[in-house]
C-alpha cells in the first residue's frame, strides 16, 4: 500500500506540525502556572528574570484569546473627512455651508464614502467645485481626484497616529485596521483604564499658540451676546416656530432677560469665569456662527481645560477670548516631556520646536512682550502665561494639568502628532476581565461536553469504526487550534461555538461514509471492498455539501464585523480539517485494520 | 447498533400537507414580524447596553428604581441566571461619565451588595445601518452562491428548491424569533450580530443536508433505468433517512450543551441554530426534494444531471 504509507507520512507530519505549532501556548500556560506557584513576590520575580527570553517568545507565539475572553476594549473610530474638507475649502459662504450640511447628513448614518456625496451635491446644485477648492482653473475631475487623495491620506496618516499613540501608551497586541473609507478599529486586549484610553485615541492633538485679547473686548463681546440672546428669545415665544433644539431649549425654556449672564459669572474686577454646569451649553454656543458673528474680527471664545474651585466648593472654567488665527501651530513640535515643574508638584510638558519654529516663536515672544499667548489643545486653552521677555530656544512648557498621568498622555499624543482631522468614536465595547474568565470556562466546558458526548455515541452506534472518527475528531480540533495559533488569529467565544459546531459537522462526512460502508455489506460485499466503495461513493456527497457550507462561512468572514470573523473563520478552519480527517485519516485507520484483520461486519456496529 | 434499518416511508405522498403546514408556519412568522417586529439589540439600532453582576441575589426592580432615581434612563432586565443585570439606554457620549453615575448610585444604595460592571457595549447609529447591509449582502451573496453551485453540479430546478428550502428555513426560525422574542427572560431572543452569523450558518446547514440526499437522488437516477421519478425520489430519501437523523441528532446534541452551557451572550446564536437544525433537517425531507419532483411533474421534462 503504497499511497497508504504517503498518506499515513501526511497524517503524522500534519499532527508534528500542529503539535509544534501548539507548544509555545502550552509553554505559555505552564510558565503562569509555574509563576502562580511562587510563593513571594521576590520569587516571582526572579523567576521572570530568570526565564525572561523563553516566556517572552512563548507569550508571543502562543495561541491569543479574543478581547471578549481576556477582557480589554474595541472601538471604531470616524475620521470626519467633512471637517478637512471644510478645512480645505476657501471663500466659505452659505451655499458650501448648505451643502456641507446636506453630506453630513446624507452620510451620517453610513459607511458612505464622503467624497462621492460630496461631488453628486454639487452637481446638483452645478456649481463648479473650483469656487472653493484648490485653484480657479481646475477642472471638477482634478478637483475630486485631489480630494480623494486627500481624504485617503488623512485615514492613513490617522491610522499611523492612533498606532503611535496606542504604542506609546503601551498596550500589548494591539490590533488597529482600517475599515472602509473612513474607520478605524481599534482593538486593545487588557486595557482596564477606559476613559484615559478613549481621551488618548480622540484627541486630535491639535496644539495651536494664540494671542489673548484684551478683557474689553471679551466683556463687550458677552454683553453684545447677552442682548442677541434675549432678543432671539422674544421672537422665540412666537408659537408657530418649532422649541430651540438642544441646548437652545434649555434657555429659550428659562425666558430670563439675561440668558447669557444665568450661564456665565462676571467678576467685578472683570474677570470671567463659566461654571462647570453650563460649561457644555457655553462650548456649543460660542461655536454657534451667528454667536461668532458678534465677536470682533478673527476672534474666538474658549473655556480653560482645567476647572478651578470656588469658595463654595463649586468648580469654575476660565474665559477667554482669543485671536482666531494661531500665531503657531503645533507641527513645529519636535520633542515633548512630562515632567514637574519648578514647584515639584505642578505636572507640565516642555516641549522643543524645530528651527523653522524656533525662529518664529523668538520673533512672536518678542513682539508680544507683556500680553497673554493662550497655549491652546483641541480647542481648550491649558494656560495663557504673560510673556515676559523673548524666548529665542525654541522652548514652550504646558502647565494647567490635572495629574501626571494627563501630562503623559499629551506627552505621547503630542509626539505621534496631530490628527488630520477630528476622530469621533462610533462604537466601543467594554469586557471586563471577570466575564472574560467566565466565558473561557463556560465555552470550554461545553466545548468539553460536546465533544464527550458525540465522541460516546459514535462509539456506541458505530463500534471499532466510531473509534476511528473519535481520533480524527480530537485531530480535527487539534488542526484548528493550530491553525488560529499558526496565523496568530485570536479565538473567541463565538470561534468556540464554531469550533463546537464543526465537531457535528466534522460528524457528518463520517457518518455518510458508515452508512454508505453498512449499506455495501448489507449487499454481501466483503470488507475491503465494501469499505473502499464505501468511501468513493459518499466522496462526492461530502464535497458538495461540505464546500457550499465552506462558501456561507467564506462569506461569513468577507461580511462579518468582529467576533462574527472569528466565527466564520474556525468554522472554515474547523470544515477544511474535517474533509481531511474524514477522507483521509479514517480511511488510513480502516485500511490499516483490515490489512491485519481486525475489520469485521461487526465493526461498523 | 442500528436506529433507522430500512425504511420505506412514503415522503412524496405527503407533501401537500407538509407545504401546508410549511405555509402556515411562515405565514405566521410573517404576520409577526409585521405587527410585532423582532427584538433588536444594539448592533442593530444602537445604543449602549452595561452589563452588571452584583455579589448576592438582587431583585430587577430594586436595581431599577434605583437606577432610574439617579436619572439613568432605560429598561433594566435580568440577564442570564446568575445574579446578572442588563442594562439597555440610548445613552450617547462619554460611556465614562454613565458608567460612573450607575456605580455611585449602586454603590450608594445598595451598599451591602457589591456589583461589578462586566461588560459596556455602545454602538452608533451609523454602525448599526452598515451592520443591517453587510448582513443582507452576505445572505444575498450566500444564495446567489449557491444557486450557481447547485445549478453547476446538479440541475437548475434542484438550485432553485435549495434556494426555496432556505428561505423557508430562514424565514420561519426569524418568524419564531419574532413571535418567541422578549418573553422569556432565560433567552431574549436578541437580534445582534451572533444571530445574524447564526442565519447565515442555517443557510449553509440546510443547503449540506439538501445536497446530501440530492446527490443520491443524482445516483438513483443514473443507476436505475426506470422514470418513475416518485419512487426514486422516495427510495432516495429513505437511503439517506439514517444518514440525515444522525448527523442532525449529533449535531442538535452539540448545539443543546452550547445552548444551556455557554453562557448568555451567545445564547441567541445558539438557540437559532438549534431551530435552524431541526427545521433544516424537516425541510431537507419534505420541501426541497419534493419541490424537486413537483417541477418536474410540472414541465414533463427528464431530469438531466451534471457533475457526479
Amino acid at each position: 500500500m503504497k499511497n497508504n504509507r504517503f498518506k499515513s507520512i501526511l497524517i503524522v507530519a500534519l499532527t508534528a506540525l500542529a503539535l509544534w505549532s501548539l507548544w509555545p501556548t502550552y509553554q505559555d500556560y505552564s510558565y503562569s502556572k509555574q509563576l502562580d506557584r511562587q510563593e513571594t513576590a521576590e520569587d516571582s520575580l526572579s523567576f521572570v528574570r530568570d526565564h525572561r527570553e523563553s516566556i517572552e517568545a512563548a507569550a508571543e507565539k502562543s495561541l491569543k484569546l479574543g478581547l471578549d475572553l481576556r477582557g480589554g476594549m474595541y472601538l471604531v473610530l470616524e475620521v470626519d473627512l467633512i471637517d478637512l474638507i471644510e478645512e480645505k475649502a476657501w471663500n466659505k459662504d452659505d451655499a458650501f455651508r448648505r451643502i456641507i450640511a446636506d453630506v453630513r447628513s446624507k452620510t451620517a448614518g453610513s459607511n458612505a464614502q464622503v467624497i462621492e456625496v460630496l461631488v453628486s451635491e454639487f452637481q446638483k446644485r452645478s456649481i463648479r467645485m473650483s469656487r472653493y477648492f484648490y485653484e480657479v482653473r481646475d477642472s471638477d475631475e482634478e478637483i475630486i481626484v485631489k480630494l480623494r487623495k486627500e481624504a485617503q491620506d488623512a485615514v492613513v496618516r490617522a491610522k499611523e497616529i492612533i498606532r503611535n499613540r496606542v504604542d506609546q501608551y503601551g498596550v500589548a497586541e494591539p490590533v488597529i485596521q482600517s475599515q472602509g473609507a473612513r474607520r478605524i478599529i481599534v482593538a486593545l486586549p487588557g486595557v482596564s483604564d477606559e476613559d484615559r484610553v478613549r481621551k488618548l485615541l480622540r484627541g486630535s492633538a491639535k496644539l495651536e499658540f494664540k494671542l489673548v485679547k484684551d478683557n474689553e473686548s471679551l466683556l463687550e463681546a458677552l454683553e453684545r451676546i447677552n442682548s442677541s440672546l434675549a432678543e432671539n428669545e422674544v421672537s422665540k415665544e412666537n408659537p408657530d416656530l418649532p422649541e430651540g433644539d438642544g441646548a437652545e431649549g434649555e434657555t429659550v425654556a428659562e425666558k430670563s432677560s439675561n440668558p447669557l449672564y444665568d450661564n456665565i459669572v462676571v467678576l467685578e474686577n472683570g474677570r470671567v469665569y463659566a461654571p462647570d454646569y453650563s460649561r457644555e451649553y457655553l462650548t456649543g454656543l460660542f461655536q454657534r456662527e451667528s454667536i461668532q458673528k458678534l465677536l470682533p474680527k478673527d476672534s474666538e471664545i474658549r473655556l480653560s481645560a482645567r476647572s478651578i474651585e470656588g469658595s463654595d466648593g463649586a468648580m469654575f472654567y476660565d474665559v477667554y477670548l482669543l485671536k482666531k488665527t494661531p500665531e503657531l501651530t503645533g507641527g513645529v513640535i519636535t520633542e515633548a516631556k512630562a515632567t514637574f515643574g519648578a514647584s515639584a508638584v505642578q505636572p507640565e510638558v516642555t516641549m522643543k520646536m524645530n528651527s523653522d519654529g524656533t525662529a518664529k516663536w523668538a520673533r512672536i515672544t518678542g513682539a508680544n512682550i507683556g500680553r497673554r499667548i493662550a497655549i491652546v489643545l483641541d480647542g481648550a486653552v491649558y494656560s495663557a502665561p504673560v510673556v515676559e521677555s523673548k524666548i529665542p530656544g525654541g522652548s514652550s512648557v504646558i502647565n494647567g494639568i490635572d495629574g501626571i498621568e494627563e501630562a503623559q498622555d499629551l506627552e505621547i499624543v503630542l509626539k505621534a502628532g496631530a490628527l488630520p482631522a477630528p476622530v469621533r468614536i462610533i462604537e466601543e465595547r467594554t469586557v471586563g476581565p471577570t466575564l472574560g474568565a467566565d466565558y473561557i470556562r463556560s465555552g470550554l466546558l461545553s466545548a468539553a461536553w460536546g465533544l464527550f458526548l458525540v465522541a460516546v455515541f459514535m462509539v456506541f452506534y458505530y463500534r471499532k469504526a466510531g473509534f476511528s472518527t473519535d481520533i480524527a475528531l480530537v485531530l480535527n480540533i487539534l488542526f484548528v487550534l493550530s491553525v488560529l495559533a499558526g496565523f496568530s488569529a485570536a479565538l473567541s467565544l463565538p470561534g468556540i461555538a464554531g469550533i463546537v459546531l464543526t465537531i457535528g459537522m466534522a460528524v457528518d462526512a463520517n457518518v455518510l461514509i458508515f452508512e454508505r460502508i453498512r449499506e455495501e455489506i448489507a449487499q454481501g460485499k466483503n470488507m475491503r471492498l465494501a469499505v473502499d466503495t464505501g468511501y468513493s461513493k459518499a466522496f462526492s456527497a461530502i464535497v458538495d455539501s461540505q464546500i457550499t457550507t465552506l462558501g456561507a462561512g467564506f462569506l461569513l468572514y468577507i461580511y462579518g464585523i468582529g467576533p462574527i470573523q472569528g466565527f466564520a473563520l474556525t468554522l472554515m478552519i474547523g470544515i477544511a480539517a474535517s474533509l481531511f480527517t474524514a477522507l483521509v485519516v479514517t480511511k488510513v485507520i480502516f485500511d490499516l485494520l483490515i490489512d491485519r484483520n481486525l475489520m469485521t461486519a461487526k465493526s461498523f456496529g | 447498533m442500528q436506529l433507522i434499518h430500512k425504511t420505506n416511508v412514503d415522503f412524496l405522498k405527503n407533501r401537500k400537507i407538509a407545504y401546508v403546514i410549511s405555509l402556515t408556519l411562515m405565514l405566521a412568522g410573517v404576520l409577526s414580524l409585521f405587527v410585532k417586529g423582532l427584538n433588536f439589540g444594539i448592533d442593530f439600532k444602537g445604543g449602549t447596553e452595561v452589563v452588571l453582576r452584583f455579589e448576592e441575589e438582587v431583585t430587577v426592580g430594586e436595581v431599577r428604581s434605583v437606577l432610574k432615581e439617579a436619572g439613568v434612563e432605560g429598561a433594566v432586565k435580568r440577564y442570564g441566571a446568575d445574579r446578572s443585570i442588563l442594562l439597555q439606554t440610548a445613552f450617547e457620549g462619554n460611556l465614562n461619565d454613565l458608567k460612573s453615575l450607575v456605580n455611585n448610585a449602586l454603590d450608594d444604595r445598595i451598599a451591602d451588595n457589591p456589583h461589578e460592571v462586566l461588560r459596556i457595549d455602545s454602538v452608533g447609529p451609523s454602525i448599526a445601518s452598515d451592520l443591517k447591509w453587510a448582513a443582507l449582502k452576505a445572505l444575498l451573496g450566500a444564495v446567489i452562491a449557491i444557486l450557481i453551485y447547485v445549478g453547476i453540479r446538479f440541475e437548475f430546478s434542484f438550485a432553485v428548491a435549495s434556494v426555496m428550502a432556505i428561505f423557508h428555513d430562514v424565514f420561519i426560525v426569524l418568524g419564531l424569533f419574532s413571535i418567541f422574542g422578549g418573553l422569556f427572560d432565560y433567552m431574549p431572543l436578541v437580534i445582534d450580530q451572533g444571530v445574524i452569523a447564526a442565519f447565515l450558518t442555517i443557510a449553509g446547514y440546510s443547503i449540506n443536508d439538501t445536497v446530501v440526499i440530492y446527490d443520491r437522488i443524482r445516483e438513483n437516477i443514473r443507476s436505475g433505468k426506470s422514470t418513475e421519478y416518485t419512487a426514486t425520489f422516495n427510495r432516495s430519501l429513505n437511503e439517506t433517512l439514517s444518514r440525515t437523523v444522525i448527523t442532525s441528532g449529533t449535531t442538535l446534541v452539540v448545539v443543546l450543551v452550547l445552548f444551556f452551557f455557554a453562557g448568555p451572550a451567545i445564547r441567541g446564536f445558539t438557540f437559532a441554530i438549534l431551530l435552524g437544525i431541526v427545521i433544516g433537517t424537516y425541510s431537507s425531507l419534505f420541501i426541497a426534494a419534493p419541490l424537486v419532483l413537483d417541477w418536474q411533474k410540472k414541465t414533463k421534462r427528464p431530469i438531466k444531471l451534471r457533475g457526479g
